[in-house]
């Protein structure tokens, strides 16, 4: 079983102490993620809920660069302490409570700032699950947290509405959270005890925060709302936080009784801001929001420098001990590392995009995903991008750019990908593109093909067909197996089938005239087409014609049979395998799911179901159905259904009983396809295999790869990292790229290797003895007859080995 | 390493146009829409003669009105023009070595001009009717070839003045003329009563022609082709091309103009080096206004041009460098081909070497850093075949209205795209602006002289059915928010009376269109039944 699709995005990354390293926190693991080659290189299994932070222990002195410990704190309620060079769990703390944020200042604080405590305090936001009477529950608590003696300090420092995320001071002086427009800020005590009392101040505002900041060295901090104005705030917290050094009564800028010196203002942003953080160096300020554009404000003299058209929302801004290097955080599952000096986009590691949230007008004609048999998806995604991703390698192959337009990522939606489709071998894709009218003036349909170059799924450009139902919507395309035949049907009530009049390589003419065009026109008794496919060998093509299927021949365009009612219009169409029965899924209040008998032209059985995708399997005569479960079902919380909103069901097509059953969450909007497995050999028992896997993704784009006939359940824990087979590169600058690492100098071992350079007894003398540069290399004479001897007795061995 | 990525910008595009199969030019008509057309407008009258001279650099001379005018080719520009006419120039033609021009009127005088001087030399008084052509015979200086409405083919001495033969054969009009190539003696004419005839001066009945030949139309213009063994005649919609050494057969009537062809010349094929190369063509012009290129050997049209007006003649340099087409209306479309210089002078340079005598290559001198080219250098070396190529990203080039909507500024998007001429972007700009839900906002915010400048697209190309289904839109659109606009400028009414008529005109067509598919789906519909 292989799981993946997870978001990147949840929270933010975290750097390895030297830059080399990015901890990514994905789903219920943690994933580490080489900075030089954007491939995973390990990951750490062991939260069972989503991991909510990631802290990784800084070094103290360069020498401790290598050092590779973490700690991580996970909805699950446990806080764990990691070796990620290994990667091992050393440590797990459980807390009891669902932690959504955590801090470790201590950490941060230089060893000269105090000496260290014995203990290791966290601070931690977290969810009170026990109380509720009240009528605003306060269900979020701040906390402090003993990780050493691993309770739960004395003191609850807030308690919120909701759990907050917790910003800690580079410097690990304070931390603070945000509260609707107020921003409230606590000074880490010197001396860290359980009982140490905090100093905290409230910062007032009159927008609603969305982030904050705290400046690596001086008192400073910033805060974003959600009108896109910031916020800086200098010497905050001097009354109470001491260093009463001047007392001038004038404090720009600040709102009443605020504990600070002045406030000032920045407004650039057109929408919320998500992202604020200061450099290193504190002399920058790095802010971004939803309009995908990050500004690099000159902290004290207030000048921009951008980075545009980063193409979606930023959520975070990470900066790495690397003072080159930078990540950044997309909202569409994409993580950029960054050049840092001067913004250059140096690598990005994106996972599955998530899925975006279309205007009403489109819900009705976007159809979900596209999977060809070797197992890969196309999905669609916000800015026009079609990604190919690979199941199986949980990794994106590639993208490709559909409508040649700039995105604006707060705008409103009005262009849209509604329908993707591959060919069987996944050598041709086709997109239907929908922009929406202003005012019933410009709406446009545009149906388009690509053609895959080679094995690398590079897709380009074949044919652009403006309009090809005229002005309504295409409803569905389909490819014909085994030949380069499309159909597209319409609400218009017509249907067309494309051929691609390939390989027709004229003479005299360098590139071949390919390109798809019309080839019939069919239409059945006026009534909306919906859906439509082809059998498993292309002799049939079957079009739902509203509550109608109806078959055709799709050579001469000839009507075969018509297939009787179904209850509602149909949604889907799918021919099962290689038998004589056709599947349909209805949609309407009376959804309905069934199974069609083409030789007697009757109906075989059916169910009231409400489907969301049907998959059927090339070689067998199974099909794979994911269904939502009904209203009355989930509100019965029935203990198999808890938590659950749909169901695979497994059918066989001579009986109604399902052969299996699996219920998932997130069904809506999800997705099925059987895919062939043959990638995965390696690590499948060599039994013979029939069928092929069944993928299912569900409606935030998680998905996962079982067998369905061997896993009867789908077990939650178990998760599969797949190894890239790109191992980390190390990539020298400077000095060592044109030199090599130095090695590292040591007087006394050098005085004492040289002595000891003698004839060393190994394995293979044959290999070392000459090694070793030459003025430390014994007399010839001696090493000459070392060497013979040495080829003398091993040989045998080494015959009798071979 | 993989190349990193970098967030990119698209600027605007225009939908894309079909692109028939077939249009992809063959390298014939690839030559022959190789000349760029220069034109010489507001003669008084129709334009029936052009012809060139024989010699370097093949000055044109074009009749018109009473005038004769002589062209350089060069610039296509009128260098000189005589005057000294009392009535419209019907024909002109220069002599073979280009220092005399006979020119002939529909006074039915014939006068003899020094190119140089441009003054009358001799007049030549015999014709009783208006003259219709005039022609030296080729490589003679001395005679003269006339005909006219009189019927009758004169054959003159130019230095007495005097006729030597009156040829009485044609029963009406002569129209054309053309002496043979390859004798001095022999001509051929072509006259209303649709003969062509054949005549030898050394044949002594005066009346009775060499050979007769039927086109069947009366004949506007004939030519003897360079073989001399062949002739082409016009008349009619057809042009006709005749064996005279086979006896006069009929080879082949090429029949593609809808209306008279009025006259036809040698057109050649010229690239300076290759033998298949140096190929001649008819070039044919009609009142159709079109140009035709006519392929002899292998009797087929090789390309054709439309003009905006009926023509009446054409003439092709002997150095195929200029291709002039003068029409009934008044304008010469003069057509020049670029040739390039490298051609020119590697041709030159080979027959230099060609001689024999070694000559010493140019030394190209060694660039120093001192050179301004020095710093130019290597910039145009071609990559030879194993090289690895280190590609540069290409930059995005951006258009103006492309800068504004990056700017958000979409109302000067619009207008900057007005104000450029290409329909399609402007087209492409309003669906941008579609998509950005800005169109509207952007109507309601031009001011008056950038809405006139929007009516004015509109009535333009309202009615262009690529963009019509959103152009038509956008008219109701912009007629229903700035109502209040167009009711209180004078200006904007007029321009809005002009998208009415448009839209009328559209609406007529459509109606003819939709009886047309009336009549004929009846029809479609029978043979699919077949």
């Amino acid at each position: 079983m292989i799981r993946g699709g997870r978001s990147y995005v949840s929270t933010s990354p975290a750097f390895s102490n030297d830059a080399k390293r990015l901890l990514v926190c994905t789903g219920s693991t943690v994933s580490i993620f080489s900075t030089l080659t954007g491939l995973q290189v390990a990951s750490l299994d062991g939260h069972t809920a989503l991991v909510t932070s990631v802290i990784v222990v800084p070094a103290s002195s360069p020498g401790s660069r290598i050092l590779c410990y973490c700690w991580t704190s996970s909805l699950d309620g446990t806080i764990c302490y990691w070796d990620f060079s290994v990667p091992e769990m050393i440590k797990k703390i459980d807390v009891h409570l669902p932690i959504f944020s955590m801090v470790i200042p201590t950490l941060l604080k230089t060893p000269a700032d105090s000496e260290r405590s014995s203990d290791l305090y966290a601070y931690i936001s977290a969810q009170n699950i026990n109380k509720s009477e009240r009528p605003k529950p306060l269900i979020g608590q701040l906390r402090k947290f003993n990780l050493t003696k691993s309770f739960i300090g004395g003191i609850t420092l807030k308690e919120t509405q909701r759990p907050e995320i917790i910003t800690v001071c580079p410097s690990g002086r304070f931390f603070g959270i945000l509260s609707k427009n107020k921003l409230i800020i606590w000074k880490v005590p010197d001396k860290e005890s359980d009982q140490a009392i905090l100093k905290k101040i409230v910062l007032h505002h009159t927008k609603k925060f969305s982030v904050l900041a705290f400046h690596p060295s001086q008192r400073l901090v910033a805060a974003g709302d959600v009108t896109g104005r910031i916020l800086i705030w200098r010497g905050f917290g001097n009354k109470t936080f001491g260093k009463p050094m001047k007392y001038d009564e004038d404090n720009p800028g600040v709102r009443g009784d605020d504990d600070a010196e002045s406030c000032s203002t920045w407004h650039w942003h057109p929408t919320d801001i998500n992202v604020i953080s200061f450099s290193s160096d504190g002399a920058y300020l790095y802010s971004g929001g939803t309009e995908g554009v990050l500004v690099v404000w000159q902290l004290d003299t207030g000048k921009k420098k951008f980075l545009p058209r980063i193409g979606s929302p930023l959520l975070y801004f990470v900066d790495s001990p690397d003072p080159t290097l930078a990540s950044i955080s997309c909202a569409d599952n994409q993580i950029l590392l960054l050049k840092m000096p001067y913004l250059g986009i140096m690598k990005s590691i994106s996972g599955i995009k998530l899925p975006f949230y279309a205007p009403e007008a489109f819900k009705v004609m976007c159809a979900g995903y596209a999977f060809d048999r070797a197992g890969v998806v196309a999905l669609r995604t916000e800015d026009f991008h079609i990604q190919i991703y690979s199941l199986l390698n949980d990794r994106e192959i590639s993208e490709v750019v559909v409508c040649e337009r700039n995105h604006q990522p707060a705008d409103e939606i009005t262009v849209v990908v509604t329908l993707v489709t591959l060919s069987q071998d996944g050598s041709v894709m086709s997109t239907v593109e929908v922009r929406l009218p202003e005012e019933d003036i410009g709406g446009l349909t545009c149906l388009k093909f690509w053609t895959s170059t080679s094995q690398n799924n590079q897709f380009e450009l074949s044919t652009v067909i403006y309009e090809p139902h005229r002005d309504s919507h295409v409803s569905s395309v389909a490819f014909r197996p085994n030949r380069p035949m499309a159909v597209t049907t319409s609400e218009s009530c017509d249907f067309k089938l494309w051929v691609c009049n390939d390989g027709t390589h004229r003479k005299n003419e360098l590139k071949p005239s390919s390109g798809w065009v019309c080839y019939a026109v069919g239409s059945y008794k006026r009534r909306p087409l919906t859906a439509a496919a082809f059998s498993g060998d292309g002799s049939v093509l079957a079009v739902a014609a509203d509550t109608a299927i109806t078959l055709w021949d799709p050579d001469r365009n000839e009507l075969v049979g018509v297939l009787g009612n179904t209850l509602g219009p149909i949604k889907a169409l799918s021919f099962i395998g290689q038998s004589e029965y056709i599947v349909a899924a209805s949609g309407g209040p009376k959804s309905q799911l069934s199974v069609w008998n083409m030789s007697q032209f009757t109906i075989s059985w059916s169910y009231m179901l409400q489907v969301e995708a049907v998959a059927s399997d090339q070689n067998s005569s199974t099909f794979a159905v994911l269904a939502l479960l009904p209203k009355s079902v989930i509100q019965s919380k029935e203990t198999t259904f808890v938590g659950r909103d749909g169901i695979i069901l497994l059918f066989d097509v001579k009986q109604p009983q399902p052969v299996a059953s699996w219920s998932v969450t997130k069904a809506e909007g999800g997705g099925l396809a059987f895919v062939e497995a043959n990638q995965l050999e390696d690590d499948i028992s060599p039994g013979t295999r029939k069928h092929g896997l069944l993928a299912f993704i569900n409606g935030q784009h998680e998905y996962v790869l079982f067998d369905p006939f061997n896993d009867q359940e789908l077990v939650e824990h178990s998760v599969l990292v797949r190894k890239s087979p790109a191992a980390e590169e190390t990539v020298y600058a400077g000095y060592a790229s044109l030199y090599g690492e130095l090695p590292e100098f040591d007087w006394k071992k050098n005085q004492k290797a040289a002595s000891e350079v003698v004839i060393m007894p190994s394995e293979r003398p044959w290999e070392t003895i000459f090694s070793g540069s030459s003025h430390t290399l014994p007399p010839l004479t001696k090493l000459c007859g070392a060497f013979l001897e040495a080829l003398l007795q091993k040989r045998p061995a080494a015959v009798e080995k071979s | 390493m993989e190349e990193t990525f970098v967030s990119k910008t698209f600027p605007l595009k225009p939908k894309l146009k079909p692109t028939s199969k077939t249009s992809s030019k063959t390298p014939e008509s690839r030559y022959w829409s190789s000349f760029k057309t220069h034109e010489t407008p507001n003669l008084i009258s129709s334009v029936p003669s052009i012809t060139f001279s024989g010699v370097a650099p093949h000055p044109f001379a074009a009749a018109y009105s009473a005038s004769l005018s002589l062209f350089s080719p060069q610039t296509l520009e009128r260098t000189h023009t005589i005057n000294s006419f009392r009535d419209v120039v019907s024909s002109a033609s220069f002599r073979c070595d280009g220092s005399l021009i006979a020119a002939s009127d529909l006074s039915g005088l014939i006068q003899v001009f020094d190119v140089k001087t441009r003054t009358p030399l001799r007049k030549l008084r015999s014709h009783t009717r208006p003259v219709r052509f005039v022609k030296y015979p080729f490589l003679d200086k001395l005679h003269l070839l006339s005909g006219g409405d009189d019927g009758i083919v004169k054959y003159w001495d130019v230095a007495g003045e005097n006729v030597i033969l009156d040829l009485k054969g044609h029963k009406d009009y002569v129209r054309c003329g053309d002496c043979s190539p390859v004798s001095s003696d022999s001509f051929v004419t072509g006259s209303y009563d649709h003969a062509v005839k054949l005549w030898d001066v050394r044949v002594g009945d005066g009346n009775r022609a060499v050979m007769e030949l039927n086109h069947g139309n009366p004949i506007e213009d004939v030519l003897f082709l360079p073989s001399g063994g062949l002739v082409a005649s016009a008349g009619g919609n057809s042009v006709k091309v005749w064996d005279l050494i086979g006896g006069g057969k009929l080879l082949y009537s090429m029949e593609s103009h809808n209306k008279t062809v009025t006259s036809i010349c040698i057109g050649r094929i010229g690239k300076e080096i290759g033998d298949e190369w140096m190929q001649y063509r008819i070039l044919s012009v009609g009142l159709d206004g079109y140009m035709k290129v006519f392929d002899y050997a292998n009797l087929k049209v090789t390309h054709s041009m439309r003009y905006p007006a009926p023509l009446l003649s054409v003439a092709f340099s002997p150095d195929s460098k200029v291709r002039v087409i003068g029409t009934s209306n008044g304008i010469i479309y003069a057509g020049k081909r670029k040739v390039k210089e490298g051609a020119e002078e590697s041709s030159a340079v080979g027959g230099f070497l060609g001689l024999g005598s070694f000559s010493e290559q140019p030394k190209s001198r060694a660039l120093r850093p001192s050179f301004y080219r020095y710093f130019h250098r290597g910039q145009s070396v071609k990559p030879s075949k194993g090289d690895f190529l280190v590609m540069q990203a290409k930059k995005v080039k951006l258009a103006e209205h492309d800068k504004f909507l990056k700017k958000f500024r979409h109302r000067e998007a619009l207008v900057s795209a007005l104000g450029k001429n290409n329909p399609e972007n402007v087209v492409a700009v309003v669906e941008e602006l579609v998509a950005r839900r800005k169109l509207l906002k952007c109507i309601s915010n031009l001011d008056l002289e950038e809405l006139g400048q929007l009516l004015m697209f509109l009535h333009k190309y309202c009615t262009v059915p690529r963009h019509s289904a959103l152009l038509m839109g956008l008219v109701k659109k912009v007629i229903d928010m700035r109502a209040e606009d167009i009711r209180n400028s004078d200006k904007l009414k007029g321009l809005i009376r002009n998208v009415k008529s448009t839209v009328q005109e559209e609406i007529l067509i459509q109606q003819g269109l939709q009886e047309i598919q009336g009549i004929i789906s009846p029809l479609l519909k029978m043979a699919g039944r077949r």
